[in-house]
């Protein structure tokens, strides 16, 4: 799977590069939000014939806010320590760090307010996390747990990530990191607001 | 929230009337979706103006600011999770 998701990753960037295929892979690209749908109801599907699950989710309880507590608690300590090594501002720092692998928005909207130079290393390093979790996740199942295969991910645990953690953790797993994909994506334009402007 | 909607009809179709002689289509059917998903996120990346140049300039910066927030959150979640999770749970 890490194979092919690195061939995947290549050649949709040559695509890019050199504009092959245009017509097919700008369909893909134009379309992509319902390949997105698709894939959700599909491991909506294997949620589902997986029984007892919303069970043992709810034994959790406030527990259950672990994870994302961690992920952006963890993630604002790492803006802190780059501001350290790289010398960028604290409050950009941990803007950068506090888009939680979210790329898109978190490049627009650093870029939007802290300039286009801070807004490339928002849009690349948030996106270097959701490719770089999806395949760190089969080697963090094996050697930690499958809880912390969820932090890297960050926001992306909700969707892209989602079938990695499918195929290399528990469905029980699976839902834990829904949910915390989806607290994640509510409170990173709050994180970014808050970062710029009280750091 | 219209992705929790399909998510959540997908969950109750599996759940009642999902047959189970088709999980592996299902499962290969994700995987396929997983990599026309991480094909198109390629295509975007390869077709953004400079790319190769600002990989070159602000790579090794955009590394730092990846590594060092996602390995934290790592390890403080593993922690957390160690210490306050159900034992057994969510670990082979």
């Amino acid at each position: 799977m890490v194979i092919l998701a690195i061939a995947a990753l290549a050649a949709g960037i040559l695509c890019g590069l050199t504009d092959f295929g245009s017509t097919v892979t700008g369909f893909l690209v134009e379309n992509r939000d319902f390949i997105l749908y698709l894939l959700m109801f599909l491991v909506g599907i294997s949620i589902g014939m997986h029984r007892g699950i919303l069970k043992k989710i709810r034994e959790y309880h406030v527990k259950i806010l672990i994870l994302p507590a961690g992920i952006v608690a963890g993630s604002i300590a790492g803006g802190l320590i780059c501001a350290l090594l790289t010398g960028h501002p604290v409050n950009e720092s941990t803007a950068i760090a506090s888009g939680l692998g979210w790329y898109s928005l978190a490049g627009i909207t650093i870029g939007n307010l802290a300039g286009a130079q801070v807004g490339s290393i928002a849009f690349l390093s948030n996106l270097m996390r959701e490719i770089f979790s999806f395949f760190m996740i089969p080697w963090i199942s094996k050697h930690l747990n499958y809880y912390s295969c969820i932090a890297p991910a960050g926001a992306t645990s909700e969707d892209t990530t989602l079938p990695m953690m499918m195929k290399y953790t528990n469905e029980e797993t699976v839902v834990l990191s829904v949910i915390n994909g989806v607290i994640c994506s509510a409170l990173v334009p709050f994180l970014l607001s808050f970062c710029i402007h009280f750091f | 929230m219209d992705i929790l909607l399909i998510m959540c009809v997908g969950v109750l179709i599996g759940n009642r009337i999902f047959p189970e002689k088709y999980r592996k289509v299902n499962e290969k059917l994700q995987v396929v979706c997983t990599m026309l998903l991480i094909f198109c996120m390629g295509v975007t990346l390869g077709s953004r103006e400079n790319f190769l140049q600002e990989l070159g300039t602000l790579g090794w910066t955009s590394f730092l600011f990846f590594l060092f927030p996602a390995g934290i959150s790592l390890l403080l979640v593993y922690v957390l999770t160690r210490k306050f999770m159900p034992s057994g749970k969510g670990e082979e």
